[in-house]
């Protein structure tokens, strides 16, 4: 186990590496000039230049590179006079338009978007799962058919919908949620307000996940239900609800898992539209309006946080499929 | 001998979306105790789903069933057909084992062999968790598993195809039951492992005393094991009798046509002799004899019955009866000399 | 007030009223439970989509909504704009001086003195080097950015070779930079009095002096880039939150009223909530979920109707010009033919557009010229474009567009041919209007037999329109007066030394002219007279058509039930935010 983590994770680092060269090349031949867009719409050459020696965009390409892999290790020190200052390692940059060390905003977004991501997938593993499993237990009968109603519902509306609708009505209009807007408060300091905080995202996220997890919980189930162990578990005289629950689900078990793992992995690189609408300061907001900002430094660094994220969330994944499954054995 | 099973005007058929399928349509049939009676045909000719019937293993809701399965629950005669699911859980595993044709899939891959079979005794006896796994370790090493403390703690994936189907006989095993259901075991299985398996279920019947219901395609099977054998075509009995009756006078056309296909070492150069045709649709069963759209024997019939009447199951020996609208004798003549020919 | 910034809701809108203009119109803006006497308390909220305000450092805002906010609660400069209802709001007022500045020298040189007993939020007494050394930030150019450039512009310290300034401001310069600087801002032995050396005539530098870019920043807290984040407070408000969901302000004990004639806070808190969903924002307003809550940018042109049709909002709204004049500079260097300029701006549907966007209710009233009529001493119809001009036709005057391409035909062949053959392009912001006002635009001009085509910018607009290597034919643009003076509009715009001409017009045989007009209005004291000047400039830059001017912009306003003496301030086009007290 030990021998293959470690072989992952230099695998792992490498990926990382490739993928922060490629997307820092890719952004090298944007047609945009990264030091004209650090000041807004008076900018003179006197400004770009200035800024672009700032910033080292006058480097060539290669050992801008090189300056922002060492300030992952070292930090990095920007401007020069009495107005000068530094990032500590690890520095993943720095934003002109927030003012603010690439690593700070990362380290301030994250908390929000891991409460995002886990409160949202226990959320629609609970009911996902749930109703996948009544699903396939009453196949064919109304729980089916409601469930197969919801799943319709759910995935053929769009998040932005639906957060919306439900930040409208049930926030402003019913007042059932109180409309939160002074920010992130953490689960160890309010546990209450954290839940409040949360609980319209997370339900927003889940119920388009929800549906997918019904669906592909249901249609997992029937078709174990059909292999001939289960039959072999019936031979024996097991009960129904003990080859249900015990039997069938544990087979069940192991996809759901990956697929949970992948999804959550997805998340953490950034739930955009359900921060926007909810305004959540997290990790997809602060990509998407870096983005639209093209504030270089920082999707440059939310890119490779994401790498990083579904990368580790598929070593995870390997290691509790082995678990979960005994045919598979990692080495 | 004590009987065990008896099987009494068996109907089972299932809705589809195209209609009912009569799979078995009037099959009665005994077991008695250290008796293998094989149960032959080819695929659906409702072979494995009389034998899901004695264990109950039909859905209630897809399955209709009707006639009666008696059997014996340690001197008590119990009528599967009749019982609730409870009743009939209590018998599963118990009173009646099944093991099957595919060892590979028929183990849950995710539980440890010791476990799956454990659970197999725990079913019937809760709580004795510790006395399971003594008897689980027990059954491994009664079939030929070597080191099977050992083997126990390991997944069915750790394990080839012929000692998974020593293990599933080990899991039918572990409450001793009376009667054992064996659909297809050596099928999935190399020739030489298939020897190996047929001749533990023979030791173990011997053992334990049991009643085999053998279900197969495999004439060969039949003649290693068998004591007495059924004929299935299209959800019915076609030929009933003891094991030699029925290689050395066979008297259902069809019978015939399955020992004309066996392939035999003296004729290497002949090709098979195939039965013509295929096996009837059970959703609309002709009115006639079912058989009678392949049957080369058709024009001895005295009466146009073939194609009207579906033939009785009779016969001159109580012991061995046929279905077929040919006089009996007609037919010990014809179909003895076919043979002689066939073997010479 | 800086090019107008699409990043600002109310841009999207055009406007209206084309009867109510300038005063008129300014005096009937909303004045809400103006009768109730004022009470203190509660916390003011303001509703904001932007993730955040663009600079809270106050050499560095340049946007009227953000200095009407700031300068109300927490940055106070040497003058201030008198924070009343009416065209009496733009009067100047003394703040952190004791007067509105002493011009000297032909007003080469002008004095403030500063009023005793002010004191920035860490206690210190606010004294003559503070405001010295908050003036010398801005020339650190690389970091004190966005900010307005005059004073790089007008104080007199040499320039290099280049035409920049020596003086590279307090974080790195040398030292004949520094003393250049100091000589041109000088403190009085008691360090109460500054005084600015210009290199000319201003006749109203007092005006600049309601920026940040002159008001007092304390070195030891200068963070450079980082002191955006979090400015010292001079005001009645200091700033304890500046994070990616709100802005908090709270009170500054270390202000007191006696030393500030301006401001009178009335809430214990303002908040500025950031990030928000614009459908929300207008929900929380149509339910009043937050009666102490204001739209800091205006509802969404779908919500406007719900707003202002129901009288149940009569006094939670407002409705009124703001200060920009919209227009579509020519690239006259890349388009020499004045007649197919002329004949572009006839040939263009202005009231299609105008209905689109809102029509006169909501998106403004023809332009006449640049100069915004909220510019209200300089301001008067041109006669040459849109009302009042006996050519103007709302949807297009198709007769005199085609009769000028015929002469463009003769007179400037290859134009006439670029024109109607090859086809204009046109630079615009990339934004969802496009895909309906482009094929409106298509048509129009086609009419007069004028191909268009357009470059979509998509970010980075105003430095890619402002590269005259990167400028196409003609650019989308807007320009609001940085005060109530048309030397912010007329010289900026359309002279060789302004801070937005994307004209390109220097080369154009009537501009020689022009300039030396605008160096002798530049230096008129007269402000009667200065102002009939500015009005001849804007008719004379119409007449050349160096730009096709289009709308002048209106804004909407919408805030909760428990808000009080909400009115439109003027000078910076926004409501006198600091005015506002709650009811309960």
């Amino acid at each position: 186990m030990l021998k293959f983590i470690g072989r992952r994770a230099i695998f792992a680092g490498f990926t990382i590496l490739i993928v922060s060269a490629v997307v820092f090349g890719i952004f090298s031949l944007l047609p945009f000039d990264p030091a004209a867009l650090t000041c807004g719409q008076r900018c003179t050459d006197q400004i770009v230049e200035a800024n672009r020696i700032r910033l080292g965009f006058d480097k060539p390409i290669y050992e801008q590179y090189w300056l922002f892999l060492s300030g992952i290790f070292l930090g990095r020190t920007y401007g020069s006079g009495s107005s000068a200052f530094s990032c500590p390692a690890p520095s993943f940059g720095y934003s002109f338009n927030e003012n603010a060390c690439v690593t700070n905003m990362l380290v301030e977004a994250l908390p929000i978007t891991i409460s995002l991501a886990i409160g949202a997938l226990l959320l629609w593993l609970t009911v996902g799962i749930g109703l996948g499993i009544v699903a396939a237990k009453f196949k064919n009968r109304w729980p089916d058919t409601s469930s197969s109603v919801f799943v319709l519902l759910a995935t053929s509306l769009p998040t932005f919908v639906t957060g919306l609708a439900l930040l409208i009505w049930v926030t402003i209009k019913w007042k059932l949620v109180p409309l939160s807007l002074s920010g992130y408060v953490s689960i160890f300091d309010n546990p209450f307000g954290f839940f409040q905080y949360f609980i319209l995202p997370w339900i927003t996220l889940a119920i388009a996940y929800a549906a997918i997890y019904t669906r592909f919980t249901r249609a997992a189930l029937l078709e174990t239900l059909g292999e001939d162990y289960i039959r072999t578990a019936r031979a024996k005289g097991v009960g129904e609800r003990v080859v249900f629950f015990k039997h069938t689900l544990r087979a069940v078990l192991a996809p759901l898992i990956t697929m949970a793992g992948l999804d959550f992995a997805g998340l953490i690189g950034g739930a955009i539209i359900t921060e926007t609408i909810f305004n959540l300061p997290g990790l997809g907001r602060l990509t998407l309006r870096s983005v639209y900002e093209f504030d270089l430094s920082v999707v440059l660094a939310t890119t490779i946080l994401a790498a990083v994220v579904v990368i580790v969330m598929n070593l995870i994944v390997d290691m509790l499929y082995a678990v979960l499954d005994p045919r598979v054995r990692i080495t | 001998m004590s009987e065990l099973l008896r099987i009494e005007d068996l109907h089972v058929s299932f809705k589809t979306d195209d209609g009912a399928v009569r799979a078995v349509d009037g099959v009665s049939l005994t077991l008695n105790a250290g008796e293998t009676v094989a149960i032959v045909g080819e695929s659906g000719s409702g072979k494995t789903v009389t034998s899901l019937s004695v264990m109950g293993l039909h859905k209630k809701g897809s399955a209709q069933i009707s006639g009666s399965i008696s059997l014996n629950d340690g001197g008590t005669f119990k009528d599967v057909v009749s019982l609730n699911d409870d009743q009939i859980r209590d018998i599963r595993g118990r009173a009646v084992a099944m093991i099957f044709q595919d060892p590979m899939s028929s183990l849950h891959p995710y539980y440890k062999i010791g476990n799956q079979l454990a659970e197999a005794y725990l079913v019937h006896n809760p709580g004795k968790k510790k006395a399971a796994m003594a008897r689980a370790i027990e059954m491994l090493d009664l079939v030929g598993i070597p080191e099977p403390a050992k083997r126990a703690v390991e997944f069915p994936h750790q394990f080839s195809g012929g000692m998974r189907q020593r293990v599933m006989i080990a899991m039918a095993l572990m409450n001793s039951p009376q009667i054992l259901i064996a659909d297809e075991p050596t099928t999935a299985l190399d020739v030489t492992v298939q020897a190996q398996i047929l001749a533990l279920l023979s030791k173990l019947k011997k053992e334990f005393n049991m009643g085999i219901l053998l279900i197969t395609h495999d004439l060969g099977v039949v003649a290693q094991v068998a004591d007495r054998v059924n004929v299935m075509y299209a959800g019915r009995i076609v030929e009933e009798g003891a094991v030699d009756d029925l290689f050395y006078s066979p008297l259902a056309p069809y019978t015939l046509g399955l020992l004309k296909s066996v392939p035999r070492v003296t004729s290497k150069n002949e090709r098979l002799k195939a039965i013509p045709g295929q096996p009837p649709s059970l959703i609309n069963l002709p009115v006639g004899c079912p058989f009678a759209p392949r049957c080369e024997y058709k024009q001895h019939s005295s009466e146009a019955g073939c194609n009207t009447t579906k033939p009785a199951l009779t016969g001159t020996s109580p012991t061995h009866r046929s279905r077929c609208h040919i006089p009996e004798s007609l037919r010990h003549d014809l179909f003895a000399k076919e043979l002689r020919e066939l073997q010479s | 007030m800086s090019p107008r910034f699409a990043l600002r809701r109310a841009v999207v809108v055009a406007s209206a009223s084309a009867l109510l203009l300038g005063t008129a119109l300014v005096s009937g803006s909303t004045v809400a439970n103006a009768a109730t006497t004022p009470k203190t308390g509660g916390i003011l909220t303001l509703l904001e989509h932007a993730p955040r305000l663009d600079h809270l450092d106050p050499a560095r805002i340049y946007t009227g909504r953000d200095l009407a906010f700031m300068n109300a609660f927490h940055t106070r400069t040497l003058v201030a704009y008198n924070p009343v209802p009416g065209t009496a709001g733009a009067n100047i007022v003394p703040d952190l001086a004791t007067n509105t500045g002493v011009p000297s020298n032909s007003a080469k040189t002008w004095k403030f003195t500063l009023r005793p007993g002010t004191k920035f939020e860490d206690g210190t007494p606010i004294t003559c080097e503070h405001v010295q050394y908050g003036s010398s930030r801005v020339f650190a150019t690389d970091v004190i950015n966005n900010g307005p450039a005059y004073l790089q512009a007008w104080l007199d310290i040499p320039k290099d070779k280049d035409g920049n300034s020596i003086y590279t401001g307090p974080y790195k310069s040398t030292k004949a930079g520094q003393a250049a600087f100091n000589k041109a801002v000088s403190c009085s032995a008691d360090n109460r009095t500054i005084t600015f050396q210009l290199n000319k005539s201003v006749a109203d530098f007092n005006y600049l002096a309601t920026y940040g870019v002159i008001s007092p920043v304390q070195k030891k807290k200068d963070t450079g880039d980082k002191y955006t984040l979090n400015p010292q407070a001079t005001g009645p408000y200091k700033i304890v939150e500046n994070s990616k969901t709100q802005l908090r302000m709270i009170r500054n004990s270390n202000w007191s009223k006696a030393s500030d004639p301006v401001r009178t806070p009335y809430p214990d808190e303002v908040i500025i909530q950031f990030g928000l969903d614009e459908e929300v924002i207008d929900q929380i307003m149509l339910e009043d979920t937050i009666p102490t809550a204001m739209n800091f940018g205006g509802p969404l042109p779908s919500n406007r109707d719900k707003f202002f049709s129901d009288p149940k909002f009569k006094n939670r709204r407002m409705n009124n010009s703001d200060p920009y004049a919209l227009y579509l500079a020519f690239n006259v260097k890349a388009m020499p033919c004045k007649e197919i300029r002329e004949a572009m701006y006839h040939s263009r549907d202005a009231k299609a557009l105008l209905d689109y966007a809102g029509g006169p209710q909501f998106a403004g009233s023809y332009a006449t010229g640049v100069i915004s009529p909220l510019v209200a001493l300089d301001y008067a119809p041109t006669k040459v474009v849109g009302p009042g001009s006996p050519d103007f036709k709302p949807e297009g005057n198709i007769v005199k567009a085609k009769a000028l391409m015929e002469t463009a035909k003769t007179k400037c062949p290859a134009d006439y041919k670029k024109a109607t053959e090859d086809g204009i392009t046109i630079d615009v912001r990339a934004s969802a209007t496009l895909n309906d006002t482009i094929p409106i635009n298509e048509a129009a001009f086609a009419r007069a037999g004028i191909k268009v085509k357009f470059n979509i910018i998509s970010a980075g607009y105003y430095p890619t329109v402002m590269d005259p290597t990167k400028q196409k034919d003609m650019s989308n643009s807007g320009w609001g007066a940085d005060w109530a003076n048309a030397s912010t509009v007329i010289p900026e715009l359309f002279a060789s030394f302004g801070g937005f001409n994307i004209s390109q017009n220097t080369a154009d045989p009537a501009y020689k002219a022009f300039e030396d007009k605008v160096n002798i209005a530049m230096k008129t004291t007269d402000r009667k007279k200065q102002a009939a000047m500015w009005k001849e400039l804007d008719a004379y830059a119409m007449k050349q058509f160096w730009v096709l001017p289009t709308l002048f912009g209106k804004a909407q306003e919408v805030w909760g039930s428990q808000l009080a003496n909400v009115f439109f301030w003027v000078p910076q086009g926004n409501p006198a935010y600091g005015k506002i007290w709650i009811n309960n």
